[in-house]
């Protein structure tokens, strides 16, 4: 922490390539139901609460792939670029053409240990217009995201450095706090770098319920859920799009109060992962077959 | 008027008690209060049962609603031979096998067995069950109807039941704050529709969700909402094809002078406003 101020606040958008641009288009918005906006660079760009876009889908390999995170301001910006580099991070200034395809002020571009894009924003445009969906699905906001790490120890020092903090782990996977939130970062180790999912929170249970009927009616395949996680008490849907795109709706994350407590520790097994029951299909870092020492309960 | 107070129990035929047993602990989450050779008694809450299986036709089946007192009953019974219910007053045997100080029968308009009980015992003991589906009680019932509008004058122009809402012809009939105590159901005969526990909370619903899924029992409904009551529901197929519900959050009417029942239409999103369709139950499926 620098001071009194964080270094970072929130995780501010996600930039992802795909092969299907218009299907997944379609999906993340029909379906999904995030806000289209105006597109430019060959981006297609969606809103989900009042920020100007939240979400990104490109075809260009080179340009196209980046997480955000707002960076407090640009003295921040200075000290997180100095803390990387000085513990072996690549991290360059980005161009302003690099900034305004970002729709940010300023920026870092870094790398984390896995090869995961990391972009350090400042000031991420906001709309002054509010978030209007095409469908009913209670977004309320972009919540967070979920990263796959094929380096987890080098990968935490780096989220480390942002000022981030572990509040749990389940076996391995690390969830990490930023803000009052109990998470808006998790790690997941992986065999492949990447972003896992992209977490929108919905206004409550009803609409994870909803949605999951939804998606079911839809042939939209629930990738799992509706479930809770026990170290988060957050109730989750994740849903996947063309070209293997996860979305998730989530809601009912636990505050973290502002007694420190250490990060607890939780078993690699299902009922970590899901206290109601709900088990992955299909992607293996998000379920618990896949998580070293494994053991049974 | 009878005044009832609540539901109390019911009572149910099954041809094979052990393996009712076998679902009411391993799978409902009930607990075994007794059991003899010819009958199974089963907790949910602070009574000392809420249920009660016999030995015998899985069509014998009863609901009992506790009235006041003694005195009460007996003008439920004069109540009942004036509207031409004939009225069987239960023996010393039969409340002892009820575990009731005193109960009179009759049948409703459609047929259904029901019993006006006094008295029936509580226990000292609390109800641990033996799952954890976290049940807090016994909470109500739906009956079958040939001709809901009759029954609905029944139940509430006899037993001082108010309506709280109706979708389509079903009337929710509550007979204290809770939300209903009764809901009748179109049906071709008499008959227990289905049997409600209430549960802590709505992580219960959704794990017995994939709790009951893993044990091979038929979910016929939900997980879902129903936008009357606003609880958040299970039901599921128990033995001799009875269902069992989980609720949780069904609202009280906290006003019950100016409460105004609300009318719903006969359409799936009354039923459950997230959008689960009934199966294997008799519901509008469309």
């Amino acid at each position: 922490m620098n001071g009194t101020k964080p270094l970072i606040t929130s995780v501010c958008y996600v930039r992802h390539t795909i092969n299907e641009p218009q299907a997944c288009a379609r999906f993340v918005a029909d379906i999904f139901g995030l806000q289209q906006v105006a597109s430019r660079d060959g981006e297609l760009a969606f809103r989900s609460d009042d920020r100007f876009r939240t979400v990104s889908l490109s075809s260009d390999r080179g340009d196209g792939t980046s997480i955000g995170i707002e960076v407090w301001d640009d003295a921040a910006l200075q000290e997180i670029g100095e803390r990387l580099r000085a513990h072996g991070f690549a991290v360059r200034p980005a161009s302003p053409e690099e900034c305004q395809r970002r729709y940010v002020q300023s920026a870092l571009l870094a790398d984390d240990a896995s090869g995961n894009r990391i972009d350090l924003v400042t000031r991420p445009t906001r709309s002054g217009r509010r978030y209007f969906p095409p469908r009913d699905a209670g977004i309320v906001q972009f919540q967070g995201i979920g990263l796959r790490s094929i380096d987890h120890a080098r990968d935490l020092a780096f989220w480390c450095l942002l000022g981030t903090e572990v509040t749990d782990w389940v076996g391995d996977i690390a969830y990490l706090r930023l803000d009052h939130l109990h998470h808006r970062i998790a790690l997941y180790p992986s065999q492949r770098p990447g972003l896992l999912y992209a977490a929108f929170e919905v206004e409550a249970l009803d609409q994870i319920m909803q949605n999951s009927y939804f998606m079911q009616e839809n042939q939209v395949k629930i990738v799992q859920g509706p479930g809770r996680q026990p170290a988060s008490q957050q109730i989750f849907l994740h849903v996947e799009g063309p070209d293997g795109l996860i979305l998730s709706y989530v809601t009912g994350t636990a505050e973290i109060g502002d007694r420190p407590r250490p990060p607890r520790q939780f078993l690699p097994i299902a009922t970590s992962l899901c206290n109601w029951g709900s088990e992955s299909k299909g992607v293996p870092e998000l379920s618990a077959q896949s998580l070293p020492n494994r053991r049974e309960a | 008027m009878i005044q009832l107070k609540d539901v109390s129990y019911v009572r149910l035929g099954s041809p094979d008690l052990e393996q009712a047993e076998q679902f009411a602990t391993a799978c409902l989450g009930l607990q075994t209060a007794e059991r003899s050779k010819t009958d199974l008694y089963l907790r949910s809450d602070e009574r000392t049962h809420t249920l009660c299986y016999s030995e015998g036709d899985p069509t014998r089946q009863t609901v009992g609603f506790e009235v006041e007192d003694e005195a009460s009953l007996q003008d439920a019974a004069a109540t009942l031979e004036s509207l031409g219910h004939a009225v069987h007053a239960g023996t010393a045997r039969e409340s002892e096998q009820r575990k009731v100080k005193a109960f009179i029968g009759f049948h409703d308009p459609t047929g259904n067995h029901i019993e006006l009980v006094v008295r029936p015992e509580r226990s000292g003991r609390r109800y641990f069950a033996s799952r954890d589906a976290g049940i807090t009680g016994f909470s109500h019932v739906g009956l079958n109807s040939t001709d809901p509008a009759r029954d609905e004058r029944f139940w509430t122009e006899v037993c001082n039941a108010r309506v709280s809402d109706r979708i389509g012809d079903i009337p929710l009939m509550r007979v204290n704050a809770i939300h209903h105590t009764i809901a009748l159901v179109r049906a071709p005969q008499a008959g227990i529709q289905h049997i409600n526990h209430q549960v802590e909370s709505s992580d219960d619903v959704l794990r017995s969700y994939y709790f009951l899924n893993e044990q091979r029992v038929p979910i016929v409904f939900g997980p879902g909402r129903h936008p009357t009551s606003g609880a958040r529901f299970l039901y599921f197929k128990g033995p001799d094809g009875m269902i069992f519900e989980y609720s949780v959050g069904v609202d009280e009417i906290e006003d019950e002078t100016t409460h105004r029942p609300r009318q719903f239409g006969f359409e799936p999103t009354s039923f459950c406003m997230w959008g689960s369709k009934p199966a294997g139950m008799k519901l509008p499926n469309k």
